[in-house]
């Protein structure tokens, strides 16, 4: 499997903040959704990813050249839409447009046109009058219009509303259909990545967490009923992520990597398996970081 | 990609460009408007000198105010954005520099010119004493000279973060503070006139802002 984005022992710092021994592998061609807390150091790798920030040690390739040795020929395949919109705030939507397309070789001028037109962006308008929508809609404009083969994109429906959105999102994914794109998107919104990742990664306090296919998380990741459990267990067939005493009734159980073969291992420990639930992709998010965080202590 | 930063930079910065090129433009018509039409005595001469050297000590001024000013509003932009977009364009730092850099030098080329058309007529509609003559290209090429020395200083210093003018500042409150404990403590130091005589004597990087700017001379 070739990778559009891969990280091996990334290691950065700013102030008291770290990214510690970071590992990331992004499919060429997948949705790859980058999960985590305000501040557990998305925004810091995404920035690493294209060369804005130095890394104090550690590996980075983009498209098969090395970051930031190879900056400008790696920029211009990669399409970039920050958190925080950073563009020339006196310029119009139109002069943003011609500026944009100035630097990139590959700019289609048809998509930009056609985005505009269904954007239903004011060309006239000066990008600091825009809505925080029009803003992030022309965030992807530029994006999308660049051709790039990689998009990374920093929370860039956080704070829209449910339509602009949506807009956004089915402009990506037609992009992606038509052009074989990657994207390595971050977002708090865990409901809307699990719509169509096809690859997540959880961070927490600058350290990776997990890496997986989404639908091996989701599969994955279950909440046990169980009854009879000895307070003490050995080693399991799966990983238990938190176990929620129960005062004599059934105990719940969340669990990781959990086959449902694995249902005879109750009977072996005197315990009985009563139910076994489903969980969503939030869920399973939240008991990740909450066993991550238990298990450092 | 020139020609849209360029214009980006004049869209920012074309109220400083415009005042400063109507500034240009006057300074050597206004500086010389005592000798029109007036007689060519030795007196009327001497009269005109001294005005034109009155008038004289504006040019450095403007010019450092525009390089200064242009030097700002070229970063402006970029810093606002904490130059995110910059960084994330395809092409290497130091020729996006160079592009910034350029843009800015290319919208000072206006006030330069207004200097020497205004210098030009300046010295063709006055009636300059005998023994007196007008320099309207050494004027304006000193001055472009002096625009472009501004505009690089500050452009560097622009460029740099908000650690970059600590450091600029922290030395400069340092050598003050050496300065007042050398004088409390009555050692002979004076880190001032030292400054002066590197900084603005010549060879020195500033030395084209001081000593007399005249339109005419003898």
């Amino acid at each position: 499997m070739s990778h559009a984005i891969e990280i091996e022992g990334l290691r950065y710092r700013a102030g008291s903040f770290e990214l510690k021994d970071v590992g990331l592998h992004v499919p060429t061609g997948s949705i790859y959704g980058f999960l985590g807390p305000n501040g557990s150091g998305k925004t810091t790798t995404m920035r690493l990813v294209l060369g804005l920030l130095r890394p104090l040690a550690g590996r980075i390739a983009v498209l098969g050249s090395r970051m930031p040795e190879d900056a400008p020929s790696i920029l211009a395949r990669v399409g970039y839409v920050p958190e925080q919109p950073h563009l020339d705030a006196t310029l119009t939507v139109r002069e943003i447009v011609t500026f944009q397309a100035a630097f990139y070789p590959t700019w289609d001028r048809a998509v930009a046109e056609d985005l505009l037109r269904r954007f239903e962006l004011d060309e006239g308008k000066v990008f600091a009058r825009l809505s925080k929508g029009q803003k992030a809609k022309l965030m992807i404009l530029l994006a999308l219009a660049q051709r790039g083969e990689l998009l990374v994109l920093d929370e860039p429906t956080d704070g829209l509303d449910p339509v602009v959105r949506r807009d956004i999102l089915t402009a990506l994914l037609e992009y992606v259909s038509l052009r074989k794109a990657t994207i390595f998107i971050s977002s708090h919104l865990v409901h809307e990545l699990e719509r169509f990742c096809d690859w997540v990664a959880v961070m927490d306090d600058g350290r990776v967490v997990t890496e997986v296919p989404m639908e091996k998380l989701k599969q994955g990741t279950k909440r046990l009923v169980v009854s009879g459990a000895p307070p003490s267990i050995g080693p399991t067939p799966f990983v238990v992520l938190s176990r929620e005493p129960a005062n004599g009734a059934a105990e719940r159980w969340i669990v990781g990597q959990w086959e449902p073969a694995m249902s005879s291992y109750f009977a072996g420990v005197g315990a009985s398996l009563v139910d076994v639930i489903d969980l969503d992709l939030e869920d399973g998010f939240v008991e990740l970081l909450r066993s991550f965080r238990t298990s450092r202590g | 990609m020139f020609r849209v930063i360029l214009y980006g930079q004049w869209k920012w910065s074309r109220l400083i460009v415009v005042v400063g090129t109507i500034a240009a433009f006057a300074l050597p018509i206004i500086s010389v408007q005592g000798a029109a039409g007036a007689d060519a005595s030795p007196l009327h001469a001497q009269e005109l000198l001294r005005t034109v050297q009155s008038w004289g000590s504006l040019y450095p001024v403007l010019a450092a105010a525009l390089g200064l000013l242009v030097a700002i509003a070229t970063w402006a932009a970029d810093h606002r954005g904490r130059h995110v977009h910059a960084l994330t364009l395809p092409l290497p730092r130091w020729r996006y520099v160079l592009l910034r850099f350029g843009a800015g030098a290319t919208l000072l080329a206006g006030p330069i010119l207004a200097v020497l058309v205004g210098a030009l007529l300046a010295t063709a509609t006055a009636t300059i004493p005998s023994g007196l003559q007008g320099y309207p290209i050494a004027l304006a090429l000193r001055f472009a000279v002096a625009v472009f020395v501004a505009y690089a200083v500050f452009f560097a210093i622009s460029a740099g973060t908000a650690r970059t003018a600590g450091i600029i500042l922290g030395t400069m409150a340092a050598l003050v503070l050496v300065q007042v404990l050398a004088s409390l403590a009555d050692i002979p130091l004076n880190l001032v006139d030292v400054l002066q005589v590197v900084i603005l004597n010549w060879p020195g990087p500033l030395a084209v802002f001081t000593g007399r700017w005249m339109l005419v001379d003898v």
